[in-house]
């Protein structure tokens, strides 16, 4: 077990040294962006603690991906397996727990505890014979891939919709249609398989036209509703939000380009930083936008040709 | 036409092909063999364009890959991906409107699962599914008989021949002579980083003994049996 948790630690050390960055620099890094997208996410909405479990809980269930799990079941005898399985739920739960205890959220954090200690006995079945039907057929495969990956925190988004006009919180309504937004860039934070890409017979212009259009549309597809609602109870904010709306949009077709301006590598840590200054500082996309497009084009000549 | 000149390739210090010359001509079907690492699978990403490489690679048109249907010896779908999906995507990749994937789905899969689920024979059935629908000029076949089930083997082998009749080149890798020797009009013996020999069809039963002779030798003996 000693061996197996010094090889995960080898691992992510080589992730950290692939993305350009000094491993100790990111650990530290990784340390202080939780500890202030946390704060953050305590500060800004109502009912944190809830999400902050959820997102806890989510983290865990990577783990427990079907072939990870039959890769060390039969590696492990069935004792060894369950110990690690245990104390690997318990590592990724406990920066979570230790955070819910600052909150003084004691009840939530033995929860949240006690499920990574369950989810470590659970075996996941995700072999579905039937696929979740999505409306994205037409232009695979980001969103049809993405929505059936994410489909629990799109329920998320609607509770907390729903949540926003039970309580007649405007800000929390803003929130549930920023989480939409945030969750189909998602779908475009890491790249494909180079296969993905060189199957098309197109020039990198039309390619990436094509991505941000179908990006779009079908984010429309999924915001609208959330959009809509928002609109009907509280139409004197309707300015605000066709802003979030825009921003989602700019945001989105960004993230896009900056992916195809490192592509088939993952984006670098300057890229990124700049990435996360036009988000911070939306004029900036002004600049980065044409940036990351000129980038792209370059990076993708030699793919599509 | 595809006409490769001078192509090399190294992975850093290690070389894996040195001064490639061939030219493949329409309506003809070629078998690469070669030992494992033997560089076979290079080759056919450099000519696809998947990998940087010296030398030449030309054909009828200004872009090769536009025309190319490539199967990779393991083909790679995403998670939650469904087979018709797959065959959407790469249909409209290509600019291929209106295919009706029930009627075409001749290897009968189970289109609306997820591609990821599918077994090894059907991954590589729905992948070679995939680059048939997208009516390509060229075909590069790395390993298409691999884990297919018989009935399949023999509806592939009588693809290629069809594709052959149509002119389309075809270039196959495979570890079994036999679909090589069914279906080729030329076997290519790539060692040593370069093409050693070329064999034409009506020597091809003498090739096959001259690969068994060499690489079985003394190894079974030596095992002590």
């Amino acid at each position: 077990m000693r061996y197996y948790f010094s090889l995960q630690g080898k691992m992510l050390h080589r992730r950290f040294v692939e993305f350009g960055v000094q491993p100790l620099v990111g650990y530290a890094l990784v340390v202080l962006v939780f500890i202030g997208l946390s704060l953050y996410l305590f500060n800004k909405i109502d009912f944190a603690a809830y999400l902050y479990v959820f997102f806890g809980l989510s983290s865990i269930s990577a783990l427990s991906e079907r072939r990870r799990n039959e890769f060390l079941e039969t590696s492990f005898s069935k004792k060894k397996y369950l110990a690690t399985r245990t104390v690997e739920n318990m590592l990724m739960a406990l920066p979570f727990a230790v955070f819910l205890l600052y909150k003084i959220q004691l009840l939530l954090a033995a929860l949240l505890l006690l499920a990574a200690m369950l989810m470590a006995v659970i075996r996941w079945r995700n072999s579905f014979v039937l696929s979740i039907p999505t409306p994205f057929y037409k232009r695979p495969f980001e969103f049809a891939v993405g929505f059936r990956k994410t489909l629990l925190l799109f329920l998320l988004a609607l509770f907390v919709l729903f949540q926003a006009i039970a309580v007649d919180n405007f800000n929390l309504g803003a929130f549930s249609l920023a989480l939409v937004f945030l969750i189909c860039m998602s779908f475009y934070s890491e790249p494909e398989n180079l296969y993905y890409v060189w199957i098309f017979a197109q020039k990198p212009h039309a390619f990436l036209f094509e991505k941000i259009r179908t990006a779009l549309l079908y984010t429309t597809i999924l915001s609208f509703p959330i959009l809509a609602i928002l609109i009907a109870f509280y139409p004197e904010n309707m300015w605000i939000l066709m802003v979030i709306q825009c921003l989602g949009y700019l945001y989105l077709s960004a993230i896009i380009l900056a992916k195809y301006s490192a592509y088939p590598q993952p984006m670098s840590v300057p890229q990124g930083l700049l990435l996360g200054a036009s988000f911070a500082l939306p004029p900036l996309l002004i600049v980065t936008i044409p940036f990351f497009y000129k980038k792209s084009t370059e990076q993708l000549k030699g793919i599509l040709g | 036409m595809i006409n490769i000149e001078q192509l090399s390739k190294s992975f850093g210090t290690n070389k894996v092909l040195e001064d490639v010359n061939i030219s493949f001509e329409k309506g003809k079907v070629y078998g690469i063999v070669g030992e494992n690492g033997a560089g076979k699978t290079t080759l056919f990403r450099c000519i696809a364009g998947l990998e940087s490489h010296t030398g030449h690679v030309s054909c009828d048109y200004d872009i090769l890959k536009n025309h190319l249907g490539f199967l990779p010896t393991e083909p790679f779908f995403f998670q939650r991906m469904t087979g018709r999906e797959y065959l959407q995507l790469l249909c409209i990749a290509r600019h291929e409107k209106g295919q009706d994937f029930d009627v075409k789905n001749i290897f009968d899969l189970p289109l609306d699962q997820y591609a990821a689920n599918y077994s090894t024979g059907m991954k590589k059935k729905l992948a070679l599914l995939g680059i048939l629908l997208q009516t390509n000029d060229y075909y590069i076949l790395d390993e298409p008989f691999n884990g297919v089930d018989i009935q399949s083997n023999i509806l592939i082998t009588e693809i290629i021949i069809k594709l052959k009749s149509l002119g389309k080149i075809v270039i196959i890798s495979s570890h079994i002579f036999s679909t090589l020797s069914d279906t080729c009009d030329e076997i290519h013996l790539l060692k040593n980083h370069r093409f050693e020999k070329k064999v034409l069809k009506e020597e091809f039963e003498r090739l096959a003994k001259e690969m068994k002779d060499v690489t079985i030798g003394d190894k079974i003996e030596r095992l002590g049996f």
